[in-house]
């Protein structure tokens, strides 16, 4: 029904319906501002293109209407992958006009720059070529380097907006390199066509190297160890609200960028066992390897909870890269289904810091001391989100976990349990990275603050915070709400 | 069939949860009350299923009773959630559930003047109780871990409870902190290894339900030895952190920060429990392996003896007792080791009897220790001090206490009648038959720890009774002559109850309780061995050395003619410092854990962020205050940034080239 009428507006373009709703937002964003007397005005007119978008793209979802239009697909994977961003795009402006980092003066630009960047992301989820992937990448891309340098009087921030900008475009520059070097050797930038490139021919060492620039290039996005230096330096210097939408969206577009792109590519011949593939695989389960290793033992020593973060984001995406080791449908399903619930948990953790800071409490995590008594409800939530990061059940961290470590360990595929040792090392880092977590539950819970005094945040930081709590909750005892439509969607890989 | 009602065992505990978090502060004891009579409920509706199951077809067929229903399924593996009911549940629910009703109706009494805080601590308990609950009744091994890790979570809360307690932060505070979370960390260790021992099994079963996995658990083991074993031991390493087995222990005495009740809670009716309760859950599937019961064995039979050690000299009442919580969990352990080792090897009956001695250690165990627990809580809560140099004389005071402790430390110390003697005989005879009938080579590591157990046997008559005389007989000391007598009804009443278990629990093994925790349907006539055990000599000599060591505590400490500081030089030997260091193990566990893994961290942090940072400080440091973003970085240098993914590159291109040539492909 209501699908229907999504078609008769938009007619062929329906698989462009949710990106035209955040493509008015961002240009009408800044004449809003100009002419509402209020920044409350542009906040609700953002809050509802945000809403009628993620309406459509929900409606789309749930009626698993397929369509393509001028190469833009619409199914059920480019539905969950946007609505996934749409949701880390609502949370990020339902806290953004009451927090007390974003700037306000360039309000206008400011949610343009957000729409903006969750159009690109949009785009790449309904993208099947290297070249709209590399476009829609960028579109993310520059907004972000600008809304990095959107904090309010803090040189930290637009410091970390030029070394973002600086690492992003040399990352650009690999990746583009890469990109050519393909084409050259395979003769297209349809990944259906690579596929077949990779599936029916030989390993050459251009094609090889190609293949490096790119994994660099995207590997930047996800901040996959070696090319994860500039994460914590940016999400210590922009805004909290900023900070999380990087670490829960554009990274997320990043990996799916790795599903489209790799995952697609090697997923015949991974499971033909051709060395070809099964090289491919081994060179993912050592980046995965090392990221998760290398987020979770730098963030012990971290004493700023959003470097902390971070770095516990980067590992996060060292347990996601699991899945382009292991290469099965089983596989990608756990790991789409992860990303939903990182969204939550690390959005969430996020949220909580930036309610604090609205507070005037610290980023150190020695700021957090005796918060249990200052505010039972937000050491609770935060305790909760952390403890699902670590993956302690019955969680929602735990449950996305098991899921992805199961797919680890029984690959139905011609080398069964080839990747055990890659599961028992994320296990183990699991382990480690609680470590760190416990330390701020010990200092909330179990450190005596300077003094009680009540803290009071925003209602609305509350709500978001409680939309995250009940999704990290909810999704570890009843997965299936989304975890039906995962499996779906890895219909849809090629 | 009430046992379709198995699930409201821990939901009960979980919903007094959410009331007590909710509207707790608003009733009186904040809570308290609507704590005990979720527990209550949660003991009485396991009776009612105890009884309907032991009255039923199934049982008498030796068969449980369960459900599940379909939790989520991730490609053709299908995980369930359910409930199982045998004959080992009922007796772990029954247990576990009144004693912890006695544990929070003590509670009333011994958290009395905690005001505001009892809210969190009922609710705390509460949770606590589900976890363990849960865990007991769970249909499958992914259920287990997920009330294992809320247990454990919990745990963490509770040991931590009195961080707040003086408000000044001194040391007892900061050592709350510490011991919350050590336990926290320590367990989690285990529990690591749990986990990927559950991986490995749901790859080998596609299935972690009991029932599933022990209708095949012999073709699987047989086509994947290796796999196989490496999973057992895996699993039995989560059952090492959980139950504070060697090399984990050192977390369990550390625990005792925590207020008395949470001791007792945790040491006697639930978490270290949980341990023990996985290994005879997992039974059917560790007998596959004859080398595995061996390992859990030696683990068991070293931790009896390690932890008896360590609480020969110690001057806290409640360290003393924490120290023979893990001594007693190694007998367990080294009871189903080497009853599931007799097993393995084809001696079914004398296997069962191992079985059954460890689970029904646990269960006396569960009593006495409960008793104990709390009668140092009345103890501590009469005179102010956890240290038994201060106490002295209590008899007269503490008349109950004393009596009902007295009780605990007999049954305890394995005089016969009370409930200890029975079960700690079996687990001595049963290292002795595994000994008379083990392979070559092997059956000589059974005869070490049957001499292990004889000497634990030894040491607890003497630390225990050490213990009662240092606080009950004698000159009263200092903290002593302030003590205001009794403690209140609500404390001393739980304790009678458990002194006369702590007498009787031992004589259920003539009443049928053999058939309840029967291995296989291979069920043991107590009578039979509960007879046999007084034609056994060993037999006497155990107790004989129980009475050898209640008379040399009696001399050095009621009579003084015995002088410990002879044997000790005054605190001076060696031994006398490695036991009051515990062997050193917490230093152990600092240098690894400290100075290891932060050391680490560190170097690692260093090199990412400031070996390539190169001369970062100094270009800083000169350009302070200029405003020049380009170069004022007070974290990185993005040109070392940008060396580093252009060194990252080449590496993976080197790397994907010679992962191809490994893999044949040139």
């Amino acid at each position: 029904m209501a699908a229907d009428i999504i078609s008769s507006i938009f007619g062929d373009m329906t698989p462009l319906a949710a990106m035209i709703f955040l493509l008015i937002g961002a240009l009408i964003m800044p004449a809003v501002q100009m002419f509402g007397k209020k920044h409350t005005v542009t906040w609700c007119v953002a809050l509802l293109m945000v809403i009628l978008s993620f309406v459509t793209d929900v409606i789309l979802l749930t009626n698993d209407v397929e369509a393509t239009y001028l190469g833009v697909k619409l199914n059920t994977y480019t539905t969950l992958m946007s609505m996934l961003f749409l949701i880390v795009l609502f949370l990020v402006v339902l806290v953004s006009n009451v927090s007390t980092e974003t700037t306000k003066n360039h309000a206008g630009a400011y949610y343009a720059l957000l729409f903006g960047a969750t159009l690109g992301m949009l785009f790449v989820a309904s993208s099947s070529s290297l070249l709209t992937i590399f476009v829609g990448v960028e579109l993310t891309s520059i907004s972000s380097y600008a809304l990095v340098a959107l904090k309010r009087k803090d040189g930290r921030a637009s410091e970390a907006a030029v070394k973002y900008a600086i690492i992003g475009g040399m990352s650009t520059a690999l990746t583009l390199y890469g990109i050519s070097m393909i084409y050259g050797i395979a003769g297209s930038l349809e990944i259906n066509d690579l596929a077949n490139y990779v599936t029916f021919n030989d390993f050459t060492w251009m094609f090889g190297v190609g293949l490096i620039c790119m994994i660099a290039g995207y590997g930047f996005k996800i901040a996959a160890v070696p090319f994860h230096m500039w994460a914590p330096d940016v999400y210590e210097g922009a805004a909290t609200p900023v900070s999380m939408f990087l670490a829960t969206g554009s990274k997320k577009m990043g990996l799916a960028v790795f599903i489209q792109v790799f995952m697609a590519m090697f997923i015949i011949s991974a499971t033909a066992g051709s060395i070809f593939g099964l090289t491919v695989q081994y060179i993912f389960a050592i980046i995965a390897a090392i990221t998760m290793t290398v987020g979770n033992v730098v963030a012990i020593a971290q004493p700023n909870i959003k470097r902390m973060l971070a770095y516990s984001s980067i590992a996060q995406a060292g347990y996601i890269l699991i899945i382009l080791a292991v290469m099965t449908p089983q596989a990608e399903a756990a790991g789409i289904f992860h990303m939903f619930t990182h969204v939550f948990m690390k959005g969430g953790a996020f949220l909580i810091v930036g309610g604090l800071i609205c507070a005037g409490i610290g980023e150190k995590i020695s700021d957090y001391k005796g918060l249990a008594k200052r505010s039972p409800f937000l050491a609770a939530a935060m305790m909760l989100f952390l403890f699902s990061l670590a993956g302690i059940p019955p969680l929602a961290g735990f449950t996305s976990k098991f899921f992805l470590f199961a797919s680890a360990v029984g690959t139905p595929g011609a080398a069964d349990g080839t990747w055990i040792w890659l599961a028992f090392i994320a296990i183990l880092n699991s382990a480690i990275s609680l470590y760190y977590y416990a330390r701020v539950v010990k200092a909330m819970y179990i450190e005596k603050g300077e003094t009680t005094e009540k803290i009071k945040i925003p209602t609305i930081f509350t709500v978001a915070i409680v939309v995250c709590l009940v999704f990290v909750i909810v999704l570890g005892v009843y997965p299936d709400l989304i975890f039906g439509y995962c499996e779906q969607a890895t219909e849809f890989l090629l | 069939m009430i046992a379709e009602f198995t699930w409201l065992i821990p939901f009960i505990p979980m919903m007094c949860f959410l009331m007590i978090g909710i509207f707790g502060r608003k009733t009186p004891e904040k809570g308290g009350y609507i704590a005990i009579a979720g527990a209550l409920l949660s003991f009485l509706i396991a009776l009612a299923i105890s009884i309907e199951y032991l009255g039923s077809d199934e049982f008498a067929n030796g068969i449980a009773i369960e459900s599940s229903i379909r939790w989520f399924e991730i490609g053709d593996y299908t995980l369930n959630l359910g409930y199982y009911v045998d004959g080992l549940t009922c007796v772990m629910m029954l247990f576990s559930s009144f004693i912890s009703t006695l544990i929070f109706i003590y509670s009333i009494g011994y958290m009395h003047d905690q005001g505001e805080r009892k809210n969190r601590y009922y609710a705390e308990v509460s949770l606590f109780l589900t976890g363990m609950l849960g865990l007991i009744v769970s249909s499958n091994f992914l259920e287990l871990f997920i009330f294992w890790e809320v247990m454990g979570l919990c745990s963490y809360l509770l040991i931590g409870f009195w961080s707040f307690r003086h408000d000044n932060g001194d040391e007892a505070s900061a050592n709350a902190a510490s011991a919350a979370k050590k336990a926290f960390l320590v367990t989690r260790m285990g529990d690591v290894c749990l986990m990927g021992g559950l991986f490995i099994f749901l790859n080998l079963f596609h299935s972690l339900d009991y029932s599933a996995m022990f209708e095949s658990v012999e073709a699987v083991a047989a086509a994947n030895p290796g796999l196989f074993t490496l999973a057992l031991c895996l699993m039995f390493g989560g059952v090492i952190g959980k139950s504070a087995q060697f090399p984990l222990h050192d977390w369990l005495p550390d625990a005792m920060a925590g207020p008395t009740t949470v001791s007792s809670l945790i040491h006697a009716a639930t978490m270290v429990k949980a341990g023990v309760y996985l290994v005879a859950r997992g039974f059917p599937l560790y007998v596959q392996d004859v080398n595995v019961m061996l390992f859990v064995a030696i683990i068991g039979g070293i931790t009896a003896f390690i932890a008896a050690t360590m609480a020969l000299n110690n001057m806290n009442i409640k360290k003393v007792l924490a120290y023979s919580t893990i001594s007693q969990l190694g007998y367990m352990i080294l009871s189903l080791g080497a009853g599931g080792y007799l097993w393995a090897l084809g001696y079914e009956e004398l296997g069962a009897l191992g079985f059954f001695a460890g689970c029904f250690h646990m269960m006396n165990h569960a009593f006495f220790k409960a008793l104990l627990f709390m009668g140092s809580g009345s103890v501590i809560h009469g005179c102010g001090t956890e240290d038994m140099r201060l106490m002295g004389g209590l008899f007269k005071k503490m008349k109950i206490t004393a009596t009902t402790m007295l009780f605990g430390c007999l049954a305890i110390a394995g005089i016969p009648i009370f409930s200890g003697f029975w079960s700690k005989d079996l687990v001595i005879d049963t290292a002795m038959n595994a000994f008379n009938n083990g392979a070559d080579g092997a059956a000589i590591w059974f005869l070490i720890l049957w001499l292990l157990a004889v000497i634990t046997a030894f040491m607890t008559a003497f630390y225990m009774f050490r213990m009662w005389f240092m606080t009950f007989m004698g000159e009263p000391r200092e903290n002593a002559q302030h003590c205001h007598g009794e403690s209140p009804k609500t404390m001393t009443t739980p304790l009678i109850i458990l002194a006369g278990f702590a007498l009787v629990s031992g004589l259920f093994m003539f009443f049928g309780l053999t058939d309840m925790l029967a291995f296989e349907g291979e069920a043991i006539d107590g009578v039979e061995h509960g007879i046999e055990l007084f034609t056994n000599p060993f037999t006497y000599m155990t107790i004989i050395l129980a009475i050898l060591g209640i008379g040399i505590a009696y001399m050095m400490y009621v009579k003084k003619t015995m002088d410990p500081g002879k044997f000790n030089k005054n605190g001076e030997s060696w031994l006398y410092i490695a036991l009051t260091k515990r062997w050193w193990f917490p230093d152990l566990y600092n240098q690894i854990s400290w100075k290891l893994g932060y050391g680490v961290a560190k170097g690692v942090n260093y090199i990412d962020r400031q070996i390539v940072d190169g001369t970062v400080n100094g270009l800083s440091s000169a350009v302070v205050g200029g405003g020049d973003v380009m170069s004022k970085v007070q974290t990185g240098h993005v040109q070392d940034y940008s060396s580093v993914v252009l060194f990252g590159v080449s590496v993976l291109s080197v790397l994907i080239l010679v992962t191809f040539a490994l893999l044949g492909g040139f």
